[in-house]
């Protein structure tokens, strides 16, 4: 049992005042909680020691970054810059058409002051989540972002996060509020230049309105040695759309959370996600989309290839609420392990309260299939392009799920 | 071509094959046909390469090389094709794809120049109209979604593709109606040249109205026990297997 204070984890923390009440609870809150340990239900398969016993520095001011390196893929995007956890305004895109907000949280304050109170930490508001509290606590500046009604944002935001320094821990903040008929794509990436050691605690809270489309592709490529933790909050109002497709390309430790509460009648959510490890990686997806109202739709789709000593977890839960009668909910996890040191703990769940509902989730954990292999072979394919070739196909199941061509093939790139 | 001697094969501890002998040379068509269980699967699996058989005695030489030695993807680089007769499904695996990478592998191996693209897709509008394989087959995964009839006409169209010298036709008139058997049959018998050679294994005589044999074996209990000329086959339609297998026994 570690208690926080007496961690050199928040030692290494200073708190930036943005003036927001729920910050100042966090940091109270803070004090009481104790990090994860095996015994905790949702962290049963993940190890928090290994990162709580490095020592990390944060920084406060923007570093400067050489963009000449290819820290990101090439969209053709609003670009969003943070260095060693730090909004740059010096490279990130200030223009916005259409009321689109895109600032910190200390300027956007100055005018949307009670939008951001209304919404801000409004459904990351999860007291024990000791991770969350401490990105509500020790976030620098964050992000924000507004699409007012009616917007179709035609280019995507992309919000890069780079680390150029060992050892940095950054808490990013990001809040995305989509108003109504509105629509957005955002991609978050996650690089490390250069960087070890760094400990990224990412929190991103995503409002979807009535009738709006959101969706958020997630990127996450540091180098070895680094550790991730990301936390997506959404809630979803009636007719509205929302897709997340994360993409897990190395880092030693990431522990994804992705929290979907369905509020309204008529929505569709998607949850997609790609891991490939090796090493010792760890990687942990935990999901949980929760249907609070009748006649709406989930789909999710992980996948994942375990090498070496790898080890991975999925956690997929999907809640139906006594009312919400008429859910299709679809759920599968596949892996493949291609060696006898690494393991995979998949765990699907279903909490159904609902009588009329149409739910199914299914997950296989094996090898590569050896009459495809076999087959291949036979036609003059080398086991290992047989392998290679498979392999692709496997991930291309979850990758087509990514809409934009450039940021799809950067990621097959990356893969290799 | 093709000697096979005294070939003995097992999975497990089960031995299938039991002293096997075939001699196939250039420009001929044998068939290899036999009731259920007798072996002929295992013979087009141990030809192809497949890893769960174990060969315990004989030896296959292939035009003087010794086959047994060679992993799957040499025997076909070398000129071998194994038509399934449970074609496999691939999801994900396009088809056109796939096939690209396995000519220009087998180029690679003959220090060759990847084939040129425009080439490549001659080559398939060609060996495709000869099996009618639509535009929608060719690029769709490996025989996902391919009606039976169709996974075997993409078999033959595989083979056009990579020109083997040596096929062999694993129960590939299994579950073909008459239409689909013709087609298959006018694409096997297109390919045939004086330089390659097919080894058919089948059950019925029925293929073999399309596709005439030089040679007809009879394979029982993992050995040849009869080898006549085509019209072998046409006794066995008439009396069956029992004849001679009776007399074996």
């Amino acid at each position: 049992m570690v208690v926080l204070k007496e961690n050199n984890l928040l030692n290494s923390l200073s708190q930036m005042g943005v003036g927001l009440g729920a910050k100042n609870q966090a940091f109270e809150l803070l004090k009481g909680l104790e990090f994860p340990t095996r015994k905790t239900e949702d962290w049963r398969y993940t190890s928090v020691k290994r990162i709580l016993k490095k020592k990390y520095v944060q920084f406060n001011e923007a570093d400067q970054v050489d963009l000449s390196n290819e820290i990101a893929p090439s969209l053709d995007a609003h670009n969003i810059i943070l260095v060693n956890g730090v909004y740059s305004k010096e490279l990130s895109d200030v223009n916005f058409p259409d009321e689109v907000l895109v600032d910190t949280f200390p300027n956007a304050m100055e005018e949307h002051v009670s939008l951001i109170h209304s919404t801000f930490n409004g459904i990351a508001k999860n007291n024990e989540e000791v991770f969350t509290a401490l990105n509500t606590s020790y976030f620098h500046e964050g992000v924000f972002i507004h699409i007012p009604k009616k917007v179709k944002l035609e280019k995507p935001i992309h919000v890069i996060h780079v680390n150029t320094k060992s050892n940095v821990i950054s808490n990013l903040r990001l809040l995305i509020v989509v108003d109504q008929f509105s629509e957005v794509s955002v991609v978050q990436s996650y690089a490390s230049l250069n960087a070890i050691e760094c400990l990224t605690n990412s929190v991103t809270e995503v409002f979807v309105k009535e009738n709006a489309k959101v969706t958020l592709d997630k990127v996450q490529y540091e180098e070895p040695n680094n550790n991730l933790i990301c936390t997506v909050q959404v809630d979803q109002k009636a007719n509205s759309i929302f897709k997340i497709n994360t993409a897990t390309i190395s880092g030693d430790f990431v522990r994804n959370g992705v929290n979907i509460d369905v509020d309204g009648e008529n929505c569709t959510s998607e949850m997609n996600g790609l891991y490939m490890q090796k090493g010792i990686q760890h990687v942990d997806n935990h999901t949980k989309v929760s249907h609070l109202k009748p006649n709406c739709t989930s789909f999710e789709l992980y996948k994942g290839v375990l090498r070496d000593k790898s080890t991975g977890v999925f956690n997929g839960k999907v809640i139906v609420a006594e009312d919400a009668q008429k859910i299709e909910a679809y759920q599968q996890n596949k892996n493949i392990i291609l060696s006898r040191e690494a393991t995979m703990n998949a765990k699907p769940e279903l909490e159904i309260f609902a009588d009329d509902v149409k739910c199914s989730h299914g997950t296989t954990t094996g090898q590569f299939d050896e009459e495809a292999l076999y087959y291949l072979q036979t036609r003059g394919l080398s086991k290992e392009s047989a392998q290679a070739l498979l392999m692709q196909a496997f991930a291309d199941e979850v990758l087509d799920k990514v809409d934009s061509e450039v940021l799809r093939i950067w990621i097959k790139e990356k893969l290799g | 071509m093709l000697k096979v001697k005294n070939l003995h094969a097992s999975v497990g501890d089960k031995e299938i094959l039991k002293g096997l002998d075939i001699e196939v040379k250039a420009g001929e068509i044998h068939a290899v046909m036999g009731p259920n269980g007798s072996g002929k699967s295992t013979l087009s699996s141990v030809l192809a390469g497949r890893d769960e058989y174990e060969v315990t005695a004989g030896e296959v030489d292939y035009l003087g090389k010794e086959l047994l030695e060679l992993n799957p993807e040499e025997r076909s680089w070398e000129g071998i094709f194994l038509a399934f007769q449970y074609p496999v499904e691939i999801p994900g695996v396009s088809n056109i794809n796939f096939l690209k990478t396995a000519i220009n592998e087998r180029r690679k191996y003959f220090e060759q120049e990847p084939i040129a693209a425009k080439d490549f897709l001659k080559m398939v509008k060609e060996k495709s109209t000869l099996v009618e394989l639509s535009d929608k087959l060719k690029n769709r995964s490996v025989n996902v979604g391919f009606s039976g009839g169709e996974k075997k006409r993409n078999e033959i169209f595989q083979m056009a593709m990579l020109e083997p010298k040596l096929s062999i036709l694993d129960e590939t008139d299994s579950g073909l109606d008459i239409d689909a058997l013709r087609i298959v049959a006018h694409g096997v018998n297109t390919l045939k040249s004086k330089h390659n050679a097919t080894i058919l294994i089948t059950h019925y005589q029925r293929l073999l109205d399309y596709i005439i044999p030089d040679f007809v074996h009879v394979l029982y209990d993992g050995r040849i026990i009869k080898t006549g000329g085509k019209e072998l086959a046409l006794e066995l339609e008439e009396k069956g297997y029992d004849w001679l297998t009776k007399a074996k026994a």
